[in-house]
């Protein structure tokens, strides 16, 4: 890697776009997410930027215990953001259905059955401040070792 | 490329809509009052509905049903409000027709009965041809 | 003539403004929307289907878990059907702290709605002013049920933890601020020139279409029909002197308007709860029994009702649940987005009516 790169790198994990989906969940991960963007977490304030449009992000929190309608769909979602990119599942539901994995239940959890799961962080549903030392600890592994493709 | 690109067949979770108990009841009674069998019934939802308009399905035939009892009653009878506004099933213009050609027999003599069961002949031909 | 094409245009699943996904295929003649579709499926668990003869132990937390943000409701109502049920006897201040605990969750519901809204016409400034509010109402919640979101604070027979002498001052105090701060931006958002823009005249949903939809909660009061607010036909709610409130415009403003008038009218039951406060315990006893009923209450978006049956174990043998969502999205996307102007004003009308995906596919 060239210095260039790495200095590259080192500028671009201080400046993460996270994107959220929500693949079926109670909607209280969601607003828990919507949460953090509150002046009291001021989650801007670490250079973590919320656009929720997958093909600016670097960050992909997934929420939610993945429902039929998403087959295919969260696939292509996955591959709409650019390189380099993680996952994170955000509450019980994506890591384990949590209530919803019962039997005559609709849902096929856990995510990571679909696309590659990079953090969990548990909880029904997690704090605020939870996801957000989350989003934080994983950003530097985002750009480690990134290197654009010749 | 041509195709849309998000499309993809609905049929399985529009099942899944119609599966629940208030939908059950509702596609039950709609069916006895038509006689039509559910399957048809189920059939022509799952065609012609849009899912958000099946969810509130139940609401609006609860809401349909209550003002057709306050009805006239060859409209009454027919469910003419009920078919149109509250479950479109069926357009107001044939509707309209139905009903028109019913209270026609009624002038000219025929039973009751008769005439609304040849009404909802008519109706029954419009949703499975 | 000229001849302007038909275009279909597909807004979602994943769509920047929205919280969670559903697809609004929007029949378009120039940018005027003509019909509106809807597509979901992306959130059908099959609550339902889960919940058919589980015990009701478990059937309350998954109750609770229909929808994220109105938790409290779906709570209270499935355990007052229980109740009703099986003849179980509520102390009167446990029936209180209930109504409590249900008007702030309504009022953090309502805020939510509304910054959704202001976030989605780009006034960023006020939607963050009524995150942060909220945020105070969360503090509260959590401070009287100990979780900020699923609290499961109501059981059979009373509620799970009382209300401090200290908690009680906090509340108080907590209430003056939200109540100033919440005028303060409902004259922001009613002044506001370019507010007016986006909103005054947008996304017209008239008394007809609203009762031929079934629409319920603010989305009908903002129609002018107010009668079907459950809270009139709730004990504790009676005892309060609850009267709905109602507007006449019909359009997006006036739903806004509302969800701020019922957040101070929140206040103000809150207060009055506090002032009316009975001492004594908080749990009666009973044992859930065998037994069949409809019922229904007043969630922050509407009517909410309950169908269960249940065994004499306490087992829920059948359940089925109609979520206000259900109504209000139907009137959203059949009648007030046919004739919206721009394709801007579709996201901001959707989000206006306050949809909750979740509520409505369960």
């Amino acid at each position: 890697m060239t210095l260039l790169q790495s200095l590259k790198n080192i500028v671009r994990s201080k400046s993460i776009h996270v994107a959220y989906v929500d693949v079926g969940s109670c909607n209280g991960c969601d607003i828990e997410v919507l949460a953090c963007l509150a002046p009291r977490y001021d989650i801007e304030q670490y250079g973590i930027y919320v656009h929720n449009n997958p093909r600016e992000a670097d960050v992909l929190l997934v929420i939610g215990a993945y429902t039929p309608g998403w087959e295919e769909k969260l696939q292509s979602l996955w591959q709409k953001i650019p390189d380099p990119k993680v996952a994170i599942a955000i509450g019980n539901c994506p890591i384990s259905g949590c209530l919803f994995n019962r039997p005559h239940t609709l849902v096929d959890p856990p995510v990571s059955k679909h696309i590659p799961i990079a953090a969990q962080v548990p909880g029904c549903p997690p704090r605020p401040t939870e996801i957000l030392s989350a989003i934080l600890s994983v950003a530097p592994t985002v750009f480690k070792d990134f290197e654009v493709r010749k | 490329m041509t195709g849309p690109l998000y499309e993809k067949d609905l049929t399985s979770m529009k099942y899944a809509i119609l599966t629940s108990r208030r939908h059950d009841r509702m596609v039950h009674e709609i069916a006895s009052d038509l006689g039509l069998p559910q399957l048809r019934v189920r059939r022509y939802i799952m065609d012609h509905f849009d899912m958000l308009l099946m969810e509130n399905l139940p609401a609006r035939y609860e809401r349909g049903k209550k003002d057709r009892e306050d009805s006239p009653d060859p409209e009454r009878s027919l469910g003419a409000h009920l078919y149109t506004r509250a479950v479109p099933m069926i357009s107001e213009e044939l509707m309209d027709e139905t009903v028109g050609k019913v209270k026609d027999m009624l002038r000219h003599g025929t039973p009751m009965d008769q005439a609304i069961s040849s009404g909802k002949k008519q109706l029954r031909e419009a949703i499975v041809p | 003539m000229k001849r302007t094409v038909d275009v279909s245009i597909p807004i979602g699943p994943v769509h920047p403004c929205w919280k969670e996904p559903a697809r609004v295929k929007c029949e378009t003649r120039g940018e005027r929307v003509i019909s509106a579709e809807v597509e979901l499926g992306y959130m059908k668990k099959g609550i339902e289907r889960i919940m058919k003869g589980r015990p009701w132990q478990e059937v309350m937390f998954l109750a609770e878990r229909v929808c994220g943000i109105c938790s409290v409701i779906h709570n209270m109502v499935f355990i007052e059907a229980l109740e009703h049920i099986s003849e179980i006897v509520v102390p009167e201040r446990a029936a209180y702290l209930r109504v409590i605990v249900n008007e702030l969750d309504r009022m953090q519901s309502h805020i939510l709605a509304n910054f959704s809204y202001c976030y989605t016409i780009e006034h960023e400034t006020l939607g963050m002013y009524l995150l942060d509010t909220r945020e105070k109402v969360m503090d509260e919640l959590e401070r009287i049920t100990g979780a900020r979101v699923t609290c499961a604070f109501i059981v059979p027979g009373g509620v799970r933890f009382d209300l401090r002498a200290e908690d009680v001052l906090h509340l108080r105090a907590s209430l003056d601020i939200l109540e100033q701060d919440i005028k303060r931006y409902t004259g922001i958002f009613e002044r506001g020139p370019m507010i007016a823009l986006r909103s005054r005249g947008v996304g017209i949903l008239t008394q007809e279409a609203a009762r031929e939809s079934c629409a319920v909660g603010p989305t009908a009061k903002a129609s002018g029909i107010a009668d079907m607010d459950r809270r009139l036909h709730h004990p504790t709610y009676q005892k309060l002197g609850f009267v709905p409130i109602s507007r006449n415009e019909g359009d997006n403003f006036a739903r806004i308007m509302v969800r701020f008038q019922e957040v101070i009218q929140s206040i103000a039951l809150i207060r009055k709860c506090l002032d009316q406060l009975p001492e004594g315990p908080i749990r009666g006893g009973g044992i859930p029994g065998a037994g069949e009923i409809a019922y229904s209450g007043e969630a922050p978006r509407g009517e909410l009702s309950y169908f269960i049956k249940t065994d004499a174990a306490g087992r829920v043998l059948e359940i089925s649940i109609q979520t206000p969502s259900i109504m209000n999205i139907e009137a959203c996307c059949h009648y007030m987005l046919k004739g919206v102007a721009s394709l801007a004003d579709v996201t901001s009308t959707f989000v206006s009516s306050d949809p909750c995906i979740a509520c409505t596919e369960r």
